[in-house]
């Protein structure tokens, strides 16, 4: 139970940090919490964050790097990678949301503010989801929704993060600035490639 | 290794403080919109990227709506539903086919009418249409905006009592109060008796856009009055095939040829049929095929093609003979082909004619033997004048690009297509010869009538529309009991143009107010109309389109010559204004039409209906008058009241002409199943369809959806829209003559077998039922074929008729005068802009024939988006080196004065603006005489006259699932008493609003001026506010070039009668005061161009003919009586 409960807590705290700007409330939890700290050794140990106001990082330091890392230098979207002509698909033939809508996923736009539902944090969240009900299945002890919900996860990780994700996260570490967004693109790249180790292992 | 190792850290993930839950954004919703997805049909992804439903579903369509796909479709927001009301809109449609009418090619169009509002939201093409196959070109997706035009004409209008003649003063009138009035003066006219009678009522068409039904209307009047705008448009693109083969024009495989040889940018990027035949223009050079085009101008065509050709216009012979001379003295001819099917043997036994060519210098002695390698020798000699030298020095084309053309033409071998309409033809005196020149050489090769080559318009023409004849108490199945006419109009069909192809059309106004011209021939026997009683353009706007049209203004205006004018149009025009009625009939998708064409080597028709009414009819509704249904249902539906041509004329006939009967017409358009009563468009096209097309019988006969239905063929079509009868269809001469039951059948007539007979030459005869012998094929190699429809049942490569009986022997073969004395001697081939007459620095050749694409004539300038896309598109267009050497620059005002080249006169002057380019011939100029729309008036507000609009047409909403709706039916239309009140129609209507800017004229009957002085501006559109929402987004002016046309003279070929468009013009700067757009015109000087083109140029009857016209060649609409033919001309 450990295991689903920590997954589900990583996906989400990724998919957080790489879909939008930080807020306070987050960065607060960022500052001070111990497991984050140990997650994100350089942010940890950066001695700006200590010296500023919340505001001051995330106006002067983070929402600069993001802007760099998420709209103007690197593009975070499926497509962007696995399409020949490099263009992101932002219409009804986007394959990774058929995949959300054959579960019933519908991503609510206004609440994402992306272009297309591929985006890294949509694909890391949606993750976080599939853990999510896979963590109730196993409350529920439905061994059989359990088995499916890895298999899900297993599929959508080789159909989709792991196709294109990588690549991304490489050139994010590349071309950050701040400590924070340098480790979660070490993070979530070590994450996520563990992750797929982990569901193969199992099922 | 690491980062399983680096897993064990990531179980810390547990010890996050705050909940994955709560950290994460949230961006996931299984709400009432995925709900709503799961709960249609639709899916993020198409099932198919079909445009089309399956025919099944095209009752009962649903589809989302396009615009929201702006607003990331389903994927974002779901279907709409109650529950989910932010969804995409789902829209119910009704598929309905229908053919566009925006040019000739009638494309297949289905109108997607919404079942929620009764309205069309869009027209898309017809996937069942074997021509164009589901495409369109820009032009048939703009029916919806003329169908929403807020200009558009809501009722019919009548000058207003008291006011003249373009006063601009109107009034509403019923449809009953025009036909009453219409049909008296008609009805009274006809009732007079003599043969003067039957030729003063005149219809007068642009694109038909059908086939025969018109005609048929007239036909059935016992007059010879049909009057088309062939004369314009393509006579002398007609009249070589007629020459040739007694056909009206080619007919290409465009999508099996090698080498697609096009004479202009017609075909591929505008003009006959652009649209279908640049898709299989487009799928033959997929397959290999190579494009050539000539043209003085690089069309868009030219731009794409394997080799662009630039002569000078009206040379084009001179290459086409350079290359049968090529062809003959390489031995490269086909000769099984050619001895099989030119008719040689015809010129090689005629010692006379071989004598001629001796004394015109085109052989230098009369061939010793007589056998076909002599006919081939004699044609090596005849063609040898037209060397590489020769042709580059004639045409101004670089001799390494005949090489070029010559290497393609024989790569091709004999897979060649051509087209020879309006370009070279249309532009130039003798222009027909071109074609002449370019048929004779590409039958050298075999590639005529052959898969890949060069067919014929009658092979793949569909015409029925005019044969519903069994439906009627009178006219017998296929209309064979109507009476043949038996007058002749010389005022369409004038004496000095005994071969024209067709009607004089555009010396109308000239030859009306010709006194010396009239007396001439009055007193020659001949019984002259000197007037009209009525005359009647159908969408045709003469006055724009044709040369000298203050000459138009004049005769319009003029009550003397035309007591009673009407013109069957649902928008404004430039003759409108001039009319006596202006009677609104429907658009594309609002009007019954069987419109085939030939536009690949296949016999189709498609059906073109009144959308909404099938629509409503589909749904259930009944109309209260039968005979007058469209108008009912484009009442109901808020068109206004908007009706169709068919039921007009079936009524207008019937009840309004011949109300007693004894004119003997009445009868010709009762319906048999409801005696007493017109017959109705059901009863017509069941007949028409079904007793002419029997592959279509037979299959509607085998499909048991239709075989319980009351008009079994009608449904059919009117579910289908189209249909193919005969598909592949080549080489129809080769078809052996049919046989059976004592009777021969050849082309579709049928002969009494018995009396077959066969001459020396091979020539098959036999006697029709009629009793009249007629030549119906010929035999070769023991077989009795079809052969073509020339007196010699072959090619007519050699015109013997023309050289013998009819006046022009020089001109009996293919040839292009080789020096200056021949360009002085045959002056009726030489194009009057040849270079031989360009002496002055200044003067040019200015080709004024091509088409814009996204523009036709009169038809466009009531759709917005066309008229958007065709803005300032029709400048001068001079090559950068004259423009430099007289001092143009891009955008300079210039004056262009034309001057004719046959009586030195000057017709005057309209101002263009200079675009120097690469992409014109130096020494020629290129400017479309479609541009210059003009208007008097913005507005025009028409009060309530003899009528007045009370009428509510309905209360329920409309719905077509809503049973009260389809329960009601306006009451008495077209009656009075029964006038509707028009959806947001407030009294005042714009004219052309989205095009035509205001003008101002002056005219004094010998001189005429138009000055633009104001601009199109956005404005809120009232009517069908819906569609017209961005109504106050103009951003242009309207001004879309002169009205030159205007300046224009009258210049009638001497042979086929076309207006010979061309002009030589002089180029001078602007003058202070001149703004682009202005014309000047001398129109008394214009009609001098036209007597001296007519008595310098013309050989028409005299006192030893004996007929008006060949019997044998086509003289189109009304079947004639032989003894119209005869003709006694006093000396």
């Amino acid at each position: 139970m450990d295991e689903i409960i920590a997954r589900s807590n990583i996906y989400a705290l990724l998919s957080r940090i790489l879909l939008q700007e930080l807020d306070e409330a987050l960065l607060e939890t960022l500052q001070n919490d111990p497991t984050v700290l140990e997650f994100f050794p350089h942010w940890s140990e950066w001695e700006v964050r200590k010296k500023h106001s919340n505001k001051e990082i995330i106006e002067g330091h983070l929402n600069p790097d993001f802007v760099n890392l998420s709209i103007l230098h690197l593009v975070p979207y499926e497509t962007f990678y696995t399409r020949s002509d490099q263009m992101i698909e932002t219409g009804g033939a986007n394959p990774v949301t058929d995949f959300y809508s054959a579960y019933d996923f519908l991503v609510d736009y206004e609440v994402a503010r992306v272009v297309s539902s591929d985006h890294i944090g949509i694909e890391l969240e949606f993750m976080h989801h599939l853990c999510e009900a896979q963590r109730k299945a196993m409350e529920l002890n439905d061994d059989e929704a359990v088995k499916e919900l890895k298999n899900v996860q297993h599929r959508f990780l080789n159909t989709h993060l792991l196709k294109w994700a990588p690549m991304y996260l490489i050139n994010m570490k590349y071309e950050a600035r701040t400590p924070l967004y340098y480790d979660a693109a070490e993070t979530a790249l070590e994450f996520i490639l563990g992750d797929n180790e982990t569901l193969s292992q199992a099922i | 290794m690491m980062y399983l190792e680096s897993r064990r850290t990531f179980l810390k993930g547990t010890a996050l403080t705050v909940a994955g839950a709560a950290i994460a954004k949230g961006v996931f919703s299984i709400d009432a919109a995925a709900e709503s997805v799961k709960a249609s049909k639709f899916t993020n992804t198409p099932d198919t990227l079909s445009f089309y439903p399956p025919l099944d579903q095209w009752d009962n369509f649903q589809e989302l709506d396009g615009t929201d796909w702006k607003r990331g479709g389903i994927g974002r927001h779901g279907v709409r539903s109650e529950e989910n009301p932010d969804g995409i809109l789902v829209h119910d449609f009704m598929v309905i086919p229908t053919a566009c009418s925006n040019c000739e090619a009638s494309c297949g169009l289905t109108a997607w009418v919404d079942k929620k509002t009764l309205t069309v939201r869009k027209y898309m093409g017809n996937p069942l249409h074997p021509g164009s196959r589901g495409r369109n070109c820009a032009k048939g997706y703009a029916v919806q905006s003329q169908m929403y035009d807020p200009d558009r004409i809501p009722f019919p209008l009548k000058r207003a009592p008291g006011s003249k003649r373009g006063e601009g003063k109107w009034i509403r009138t019923t449809w009953d109060e025009a036909m009453t009035t219409i049909g008296k003066k008609m009805g009274d006219t006809l009732r007079v008796g003599d043969p003067l009678s039957r030729k003063l009522c005149m219809y007068h068409v642009g694109r038909p856009n059908e086939n025969g039904f018109v005609p048929k209307v007239w036909e059935s009047m016992g007059i010879d009055s049909y009057n088309s705008h062939t004369n314009i448009c393509s006579a002398n693109g007609r009249t070589p095939s007629i020459h040739f083969v007694n056909d009206d024009r080619t007919s290409p495989d465009w999508a099996n040829a090698k080498l697609i040889f096009l004479n202009s940018s017609h075909a591929a990027d505008a003009g006959h049929y652009f649209q279908q035949a640049a898709g299989m223009i487009a799928d033959a050079r997929k397959k290999g095929a190579k494009l050539v085009v000539m043209d003085p101008r690089l069309s868009n065509s030219a731009g794409i093609a394997d080799l662009w050709l630039a002569p000078w216009p009206g040379t084009e012979s001179a290459i086409y003979l350079y290359l049968a001379s090529r062809i003959l003295n390489d031995n490269l001819v086909n000769k099984a082909f050619v001895k099989r099917w030119f008719n040689w043997d015809t010129l090689m036994k005629d010692t006379d004619y071989l004598n001629y060519m001796v004394e015109k210098n085109y052989i230098s002695k009369v061939p010793e033997g007589r056998d076909f390698e002599s006919y081939l020798g004699m044609l090596k000699e005849m063609y040898a004048p037209y060397t590489l030298e020769f042709t580059e020095k004639e045409t101004h084309i670089p001799a390494y690009k005949l090489e070029k053309l010559y290497e393609m033409f024989i790569w091709a071998g004999d897979a060649i297509s051509t087209y020879i309409w309006r370009a070279t033809a249309a532009g130039n005196r003798g222009g027909w010869m071109a074609g002449k020149s370019v048929l004779f050489l590409a039958g050298l090769r075999g590639a005529i009538g052959n898969v890949g080559g060069t067919g014929w318009y009658h092979w793949h023409d569909i015409s029925v529309g005019g044969k519903g004849g069994s439906s009627t108490v009178g006219q017998g199945k296929s209309g064979k009991d109507v009476p043949s006419v038996k007058v002749w109009n010389e005022l369409t069909w004038p004496p000095e143009w005994p071969l024209s192809t067709y009607e004089m059309s555009f010396l109308l106004p000239h030859l009306l107010t010709d006194t010396e011209w009239q007396k001439k021939w009055i007193a020659r026997g001949l019984q002259v109309p000197t007037k009209l009683s009525v005359y009647a353009p159908r969408m045709y706007n003469p006055v724009w389109i044709n040369p000298d049209g203050f000459r138009w203004i004049e005769v319009l205006k003029d009550e003397s010559k035309m007591e009673l004018t009407f013109n069957l149009s649902p928008v404004w025009s430039e003759t409108n204004w001039y009319m006596d009625y202006v009677l609104p009939v429907g658009l594309a998708g609002e009007r019954h039409d069987q419109h085939s064409e030939a536009t690949m080597p296949a016999r189709w028709t498609s059906f073109r209906q009144p959308v909404l009414r099938v629509a409503l009819e589909k749904s259930g509704w009944k109309p209260k008058n039968p005979n007058r249904a469209t108008l009912e249902a484009h009442i109901k539906a808020g068109l206004g009241e908007v009706w169709e041509e068919n039921e007009f004329w079936f009524e207008l006939l019937h009840s309004f002409i011949d109300p007693d009967g004894s004119l003997n017409i009445r009868t010709m358009w009762e319906s048999k199943r409801h005696p007493g009563k017109p017959v109705t468009i059901a009863e017509w096209y069941d007949a028409a369809f079904g007793d002419n097309l029997p592959k279509l019988y037979e299959t509607v006969m085998n499909d048991e959806r239709y075989t319980k239905e009351e008009f079994p063929v009608y449904s059919y079509m009117r579910d289908h829209g189209a249909w193919l009868e005969e598909d592949k269809v080549y080489d129809v001469q080769e078809r052996e003559l049919k046989i059976e039951e004592g009777k021969v059948e050849s082309y579709e007539h049928k002969y009494d077998a018995a009396s077959m007979s066969v001459d020396g030459a091979g020539i098959i005869s036999a006697v029709d039922e009629k009793g009249n012998s007629k030549k119906i094929g010929i035999q070769i190699d023991g077989k009795k074929l079809q052969g073509y429809t020339t007196p010699t049942r072959k090619l007519d490569v050699y015109t013997q008729w023309v050289a013998k009986e009819w006046k022009w022997p020089e001109y009996a073969m293919a040839i292009y005068p080789r020096n200056d004395k021949e360009k002085e001697e045959m002056v009726h081939i030489l194009s009057h802009v040849n270079h031989y007459y360009m002496k002055e620095e200044n003067s040019f050749a200015l080709n004024t024939v091509f088409r814009l694409p996204y523009n036709i004539h009169t038809r466009s300038a009531n759709s917005k988006h066309l008229m958007e896309i065709s803005q300032n598109h029709d400048p001068i267009w001079i090559s950068t080196k004259d423009a430099q050497r007289l001092g143009f620059k891009r955008g300079d005002a210039i004056r262009v004065k034309i001057v004719d080249t046959v009586s030195g006169l000057e017709s005057g002057h309209f101002v263009a603006m200079a675009v120097p380019t690469e992409g014109v011939l130096p020494g020629t100029l290129a400017c479309s005489h479609h541009g210059g729309r003009w208007k008097l008036s913005n507005h025009v507000t028409i009060p309530n006259g003899v009528t007045d609009g009370k009428v509510v047409p309905g209360v329920a909403p409309r719905d077509l699932s809503n049973k009260e709706f389809l329960k009601e039916s306006p009451a008495n239309v077209g009656k009075e008493g029964g006038q509707s009140i028009i959806d947001d129609y407030s009294g005042t209507t714009g004219i052309n609003s989205f095009g035509v800017p205001v003008a101002e004229i002056q005219m004094d009957g010998k001189e005429g001026k138009l000055k633009y002085v104001e601009g199109i501006k956005g404005f809120k559109a009232e009517r069908f506010p819906e569609y017209n929402r961005d109504s106050e987004n103009v951003w242009w002016d309207g001004l879309s070039g002169s009205w030159q046309n205007a300046v224009a003279a009258a210049h009638p070929d001497p042979v086929s009668g076309m207006h010979c468009w061309h002009h030589k013009v002089l180029l001078e700067p602007a003058q202070a005061g001149d703004k682009i757009g202005d014309i000047y015109v001398n129109y008394e000087n214009n009609f001098k161009v036209y007597q001296a083109w007519r008595d310098k140029l013309s050989r028409g009857l005299d006192s030893n003919s004996k007929l008006r016209r060949p019997k044998h060649i086509f003289r189109p609409w009304v079947k004639l009586d032989p003894s119209a033919y005869d003709v006694n001309i006093k000396g």
